[in-house]
């Protein structure tokens, strides 16, 4: 493989070339181009260069600090419930003794290939001040006076959380179960002879053989969540007072409402970039400690 | 120590019965080998002695006890899988002692038979690693190790060798011979390689279709086959079947016609002679027992010779009917297209009825 003589290098470079174009064009620049971006100061098509005053202007700004703060809520809450549910439900759906696998397996991965707008729409009005779920709620006693999902801070937050939780869980338990379906059967079978208990077959064989799908799992949730737009942009709307504003969403208000402010917007993207950047790996570092201990 | 009975014993999935009445004695420290064509239930049987398939009907027994209903774990047996089936986070220590955890036993004691066993089966050297760091021999040893450690009354193996190549093989074959005489415990071991079988087995059990065909020693079933399903499974290569038609019943005992051979007539003695005249009957010949003095004669040609060294098969036929295996010492000679004359000992010779049950 020694010889890679100058025709072999050219036909290498045009056969990658479209793809590397095209890569440049729509990836390469748009990032470099946001990064220039972010230091530029000035509201509509009135660019100067400020430098590092978009930054500053971050430790200002309240909003933003909200919504950061929302952000990262989200985010501790919503992935560890949405991951070991999606494990759990796995796990559950796995068993060869549960009739009717596929259907339960079909139902659990739908809301992630339902229509976006739709679903929000019927998440507004199921949990409506006068919506079915609090009357749901009220006729089992549950409740006594119903909940005010949209119009109370800490409500509208966990509406929030319910939603993604809703659509991502079947997602991310999919991954799950092709882990679980690379478990070779005969290895319970064989823990069944050795009296082996259900727990410790679960700790020592099961979970570890999941310990992978949890890394990335972890870690395209994290993504998603800091990311998170489509549910406060059609539930909530940031609201009520900024409770359910996400970085996103601010990124979205900052470029398209009111007077168009993109080199901020850009500086506000680029802090999603390095929060992304950091959490990753630190996730890929405790699974690697985790691996060799 | 520790017997085993199967006592009309059956397993349906839905509609489709997998074992058919199947009654089985072992006794205590005998090695057991089902042997059987693919699907024809071993491993479903094997499986039901250890717990992990339920018995449909009938009842079994290991050492007296009934032991339909209880759990896999406390019927005195381990299992060694055709794929090892070892856990694959677990260190090799800690696959042969994970057992002994939840059964109580001390630290100390499971150290100590864990280590008995990695040095039975050579393992010293491997303890800290991962099956994932094993070779299949090195696996399959561990999966051994495993069973031994729980010191079960009866080991279960499902074609435990199957995984290996040649040479390993009859390596571990003869260590699992090794491993029976020292532990003196009773083995079940399911293989459809009939080498395997008559080399390791005390008892062995044909199955076909979910019945048990015949149960012998090796050699018993190789002399006496009960019928032609038997006497076309055990042997190596495969016994010849002849096609014959009975012409006359004596004394002395059968004459038949072999019209693929020139209506050759060969007599074969026999005590009970209830084949009437007319009726086609199928004579077996094994290639080994064909020399160049037998008063029975195949003018043949020589179609194809396999030399495998000392021995060679020569395949051989007269333009009609199959071909004739024969397996001879004095074959390095022979070429395809040869004249061939094979002789045999009527003696020697098997006959079964026309529904394949042996006549002789
Ligand atoms: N869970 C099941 N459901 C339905 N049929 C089954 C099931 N398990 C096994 N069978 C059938 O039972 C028969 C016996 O299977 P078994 O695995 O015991 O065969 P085997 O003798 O071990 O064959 P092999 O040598 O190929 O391992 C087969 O015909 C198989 O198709
Ligand atoms: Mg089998």
């Amino acid at each position: 493989m020694a010889q890679s003589s100058g025709k072999t290098t050219l036909t290498g470079w045009l056969f990658t070339g479209p793809a590397l174009m095209l890569l440049t064009f729509f990836m390469v620049y748009p990032i470099l181009s946001s990064l220039w971006m972010s230091l530029q100061v000035g509201k509509g098509m009135n660019f100067s260069f400020g430098g590092f005053a978009n930054m500053w202007r971050l430790t200002q700004d309240a909003v933003f600090q909200k919504a950061l703060l929302n952000t990262l809520t989200l985010l501790v809450v919503q992935v560890p419930i949405m991951i070991a549910l999606a494990m759990l439900l796995a796990v559950a759906l796995n068993d060869p003794s549960l009739k009717g696998r596929a259907l339960f397996r079909t139902a659990i991965f739908l809301p992630c290939v339902t229509s976006l707008v739709a679903y929000s729409v019927l998440f507004k009005s199921m949990f409506a001040y006068d919506g079915v779920v609090n009357r749901f709620l009220e006729a089992l006693h549950i409740l006594d006076q119903p909940i005010p999902w949209l119009s109370d801070t800490f409500w509208a937050k966990v509406l929030i959380i319910l939603a993604i939780t809703w659509r991502w869980t079947g997602y991310n338990m999919i991954f799950f179960l092709a882990a679980l379906q690379n478990i070779e059967p005969s290895i319970y079978e064989a823990a069944r002879i050795d009296g082996i208990p259900r727990w410790a077959q679960f700790q020592k064989i099961t979970l570890p053989a999941l310990i992978p799908v949890v890394l990335f799992t972890t870690v395209t949730s994290t993504i998603g969540t800091l990311q998170l737009f489509d549910e406060v942009n059609n539930i909530t709307l940031g609201g009520p007072a900024n409770a359910t504003m996400t970085l996103s969403l601010y990124i979205y208000q900052l470029s398209f409402k009111f007077m168009p402010s993109f080199g901020y917007a850009a500086t506000v993207s680029y802090v999603i970039v390095v929060l992304v950047m950091i959490l990753s790996f630190f996730q890929f570092v405790a699974a690697r400690d985790r691996r060799r201990p | 120590m520790t017997g085993l009975k199967l006592s009309n014993v059956r397993k349906t999935y839905g509609v489709l019965e997998v074992i058919k009445d199947v009654s089985l004695e072992v006794k205590p420290k005998e090695f057991v080998v089902f042997v059987g064509p693919s699907g024809c239930g071993k491993s479903t049987l094997l499986r039901m002695i250890a717990g992990l398939e339920k018995i449909t009907a009938g009842d079994l027994e290991i050492g007296g006890k009934r032991m339909n209903e209880v759990e896999p774990s406390k019927r005195g047996i381990a299992m060694v899988f055709q794929s090892y089936a070892l856990y694959p986070h677990l260190t090799v220590r800690e696959n042969m002692g994970f057992a002994l955890r939840f059964a109580g036993v001390p630290k100390n004691e499971i150290i100590k038979q864990v280590d008995a066993a990695a040095q039975t089966l050579e393992l010293g050297a491997l303890m800290d690693r991962r099956p994932g760091e094993l070779s299949g021999g090195q696996r399959q040893r561990v999966a051994i190790g495993r069973a031994i450690v729980r010191k079960p009354e009866v080991f279960l193996f499902d074609e435990p060798l199957s995984n290996l190549d040649a040479e390993l093989r009859v390596h571990m074959r003869i260590e699992l011979a090794r491993l029976h005489k020292s532990l003196a415990a009773t083995v079940i071991y399911v293989t459809h390689d009939q080498v395997e079988a008559m080399t390791l087995a005390d008892k062995i059990v044909v199955m076909r279709n979910g019945l048990i065909s015949q149960v012998g020693s090796p050699l018993d079933v190789y002399d006496n086959p009960d019928n032609m399903f038997v006497a076309g499974f055990i042997g190596s290569p495969k016994i010849n079947f002849i096609k014959g038609v009975v012409d006359g019943v004596s004394k002395s005992g059968l004459t038949v016609v072999l019209p693929g051979y020139q209506d050759a007539k060969v007599t074969f003695a026999t005590k009970n002679s209830s084949v009437p005249v007319g009726d086609s009957v199928t004579v077996g010949l094994r290639p080994q027992h064909f020399n160049t003095t037998g008063k029975m004669k195949f003018k043949l040609n020589v179609e194809l010779v396999e030399h495998l060294g000392g021995e060679s098969f020569v395949y051989a036929g007269n333009g009609s009917g199959d071909l004739i295996t024969v397996a001879t010492q004095e074959g390095r000679g022979l070429k395809s297209g040869q004249k061939f004359d094979a002789h045999i000992d009527p003696a020697k010779a098997l006959l079964f009825d026309a529904n394949g049950q042996r006549v002789r």
